[in-house]
């Protein structure tokens, strides 16, 4: 049974009252739980539309997203980002001036009670990616690889059932962003998170469990 | 809300700079309104302080006519100015009347003789203030603070002296009892009392019996003598006829405390005679300085309307700086209500350091002037005023509120601009 199922996505970016843009054509697949899968396609193939919209940043779509047999559109959008979905950003998207184990911590900020006790989880995390005696350090003392890693532990410190990344080694060499794929593997081993990596790197996308191919907004 | 609280204080903390230097404004309106607030008040109480340690709330000072305020307490009504009568001459059957008031305990008569120099023998140098008055009461009584000389009692040629003139004539207490005060009549000056060209070249002498400590510089005679003097000046034929014709300058009517009210309210309406009571000078005073405070919170708020207008422009500059931020918590699951609330827990910050620093620097340079207007104000005859200007805990809340308050009204566009931000468009900002 598919954990994630897609059915006929569109988005369309109105430019002005005259151009409008079809991001998404009909982007239809599924996923099971626990899988590694990544999206692949060349630039403005709508790979980043699919993971706004799959990371709860765009609700303007048509065509639905089910999470578990739930519709996302039924979740509050902060809820589904807060609790859902953990997303990883190309940018690493870190606060400069917060240190390593606040950056981790940020999403806790703005979530309500939940049964997980922080600090052994901020420590479980600091471990599995290789930072815990850089848990004070700002991230421009950090290398790219370590910067990829806190945004990784941040995007799991509240235990969500997903995890996107959005391209997580672009900005890496390909040596670092071996071990971030790794890394990833690992979590979705021990952790049974199912992964939805978006990336234009074939070599990358050859490691993990599957493979949709985005053309021109659709799968295929 | 305390995670949320703490994210907002390290997002201004990251930005001291400019978050002193936005604060600065409020600080400004702060200081101009803690001055204006803090020192209204100060006054109101230095004044009711000189007042009530002169006047007794049982006291009533009665006259034909506004004494004190010169009837300038509130504009006469076109009405009032219909009504308007003749004022009551203060005379004998006045007295009796009052007194047989209920409530009336005792009447003390009060003569008041302006336009005379007082010389001490042997100074050339007049006192600088031409007011002579009598008082039928001892110079032991609690309407004085001390008294030093043997007989409390006025005879019909001593006079008492207050320790405003024996310190101008830079004698003591002891050296200038017995010495002899002139009183002389100054041609130019025009009298309270009615007058005529007797006045001219008058010189009346008494003998200095004692000393009295009072918040106000003045010599007190005999009441006899001064009657005597008023006639002698206004050319009357006798003390009767000045009494019926001029009356006395004022009444002290002492009253029972629980009928203040009731008689005053009765020489008012029945009698259509003036009162002076603390209850009318608070009243005056009251109404003088909330005027005084209105007109000067008005350029308080107008700081403080500059001031906002800063926080606005720092806080559209934190938006553009923190685009990219926002994005971020928003991706992570911040809510707009709770990008709303960072934007105005950042902006209320900003008032409350202003408004704490404004309040903190104000008060500390009233209490360094504190000693300089305290000495001002004993100079001008203030002596029962030992501090001037007191923390009050009441403005103080208000003005730290109010601070928080522009603050935060000031961030509410900023803050919903910043919680409208499109999450995705956020995170592509440069």
């Amino acid at each position: 049974m598919s954990y994630i199922d897609i059915k006929n996505l569109k988005r369309i970016y109105q430019m002005s009252k005259e151009v409008s843009v079809e991001a998404l054509r009909g982007v239809s697949f599924d996923i099971k739980e626990g899988e590694f899968v990544s999206v692949v396609g060349s630039s403005g193939s709508g790979k980043s539309t699919l993971l706004n919209i799959l990371g709860g940043l765009d609700w303007e779509y048509s065509g639905h997203v089910f999470i578990d047999g739930t519709d996302i559109k039924e979740y509050n959008p902060n809820f589904y980002r807060r609790h859902i979905v953990g997303t990883i950003f190309q940018q690493f998207y870190l606060i400069p001036s917060l240190s390593v184990e606040e950056n981790i911590l940020l999403p806790m900020k703005f979530t309500g009670s939940k049964d997980i006790d922080v600090s052994k989880r901020l420590d479980y995390l600091l471990d599995m990616v290789d930072l815990k005696n850089r848990r004070k350090h700002l991230p421009k003392e950090l290398s790219g690889g370590q910067a990829q890693r806190v945004a990784i532990a941040r995007a799991l410190i509240d235990t969500p059932k997903i995890v996107l990344a959005d391209e997580p080694t672009g900005n890496l060499d390909s040596r670092t962003g071996e071990s971030i794929l790794n890394l990833l593997k690992e979590l979705n081993k021990t952790e049974g998170i199912t992964v939805i990596l978006v990336t234009h790197d074939k070599n990358i996308s050859k490691k993990t469990d599957r493979v949709i191919t985005l053309v021109d907004g659709k799968n295929v | 809300m305390v995670k949320m609280f703490k994210y907002a204080l390290s997002l201004i903390l990251r930005r001291k700079l400019r978050t002193m230097l936005t604060s600065l404004g409020i600080m400004i309106a702060v200081m101009l309104m803690t001055f204006i607030l803090f020192g209204m008040t100060d006054l109101q109480r230095a004044v009711l302080t000189q007042f009530s340690s002169v006047f007794k709330p049982t006291d009533l000072y009665v006259s034909s006519q506004d004494f004190m305020f010169g009837g300038m307490l509130t504009a006469p009504t076109k009405a009032e100015e219909e009504e308007k009568k003749e004022p009551v001459v203060v005379n004998a059957d006045i007295k009796e009347e009052i007194l047989e008031i209920e409530g009336v305990e005792e009447i003390n008569t009060i003569f008041v003789i302006n336009g005379l120099e007082m010389y001490l023998e042997g100074d050339d140098t007049p006192y600088p203030m031409n007011i002579l008055q009598s008082f039928d009461l001892p110079g032991d009584d609690e309407s004085f603070i001390s008294f030093v000389g043997e007989d409390p009692v006025l005879k019909e040629d001593g006079i008492f002296v207050s320790n405003f003139v024996v310190s101008f004539f830079e004698l003591t207490n002891e050296d200038i009892i017995g010495k002899k005060i002139v009183a002389k009549s100054l041609p130019s000056t025009s009298f309270i009392s009615a007058a005529n060209k007797n006045m001219i070249d008058r010189e009346y002498e008494f003998t200095v019996q004692g000393v009295v400590e009072t918040s106000n510089d003045a010599f007190w005679i005999n009441t006899d003598r001064a009657l005597d003097i008023l006639v002698d000046i206004g050319g009357f034929e006798s003390k009767d006829e000045y009494i019926e014709k001029i009356g006395y300058s004022q009444l002290l009517v002492k009253t029972d405390e629980e009928k203040t009210a009731q008689v005053e309210e009765y020489m008012v309406e029945e009698m259509g005679l003036s009162v002076i009571s603390t209850k009318t000078v608070v009243d005056f005073i009251s109404t003088l300085t909330a005027g005084l405070t209105i007109a000067l919170i008005v350029f308080g708020a107008i700081s403080a309307l500059v001031a906002s207008i800063g926080i606005i422009n720092t806080m559209i500059m934190s938006i553009y700086e923190q685009t990219r931020e926002i994005g971020i918590i928003k991706a992570i699951g911040a809510s707009n209500i709770q990008v709303l609330v960072i934007f105005l827990i950042q902006s209320g910050l900003i008032g409350l350091i202003g408004g704490v620093l404004g309040l903190s620097i104000t008060y500390a340079m009233m209490q360094i002037a504190d000693p300089f207007i305290v000495e001002v104000l004993k100079e001008q005859g203030f002596g029962a005023i030992d501090k001037f200007f007191y923390f009050q805990f009441g403005n103080a809340l208000i003005i730290t509120v109010s601070s928080i308050l522009i603050g935060v009204i000031a961030g509410i566009y900023p803050a919903m601009k910043a919680a409208r931000l499109d999450p995705v468009k956020a995170l592509r900002y440069e």
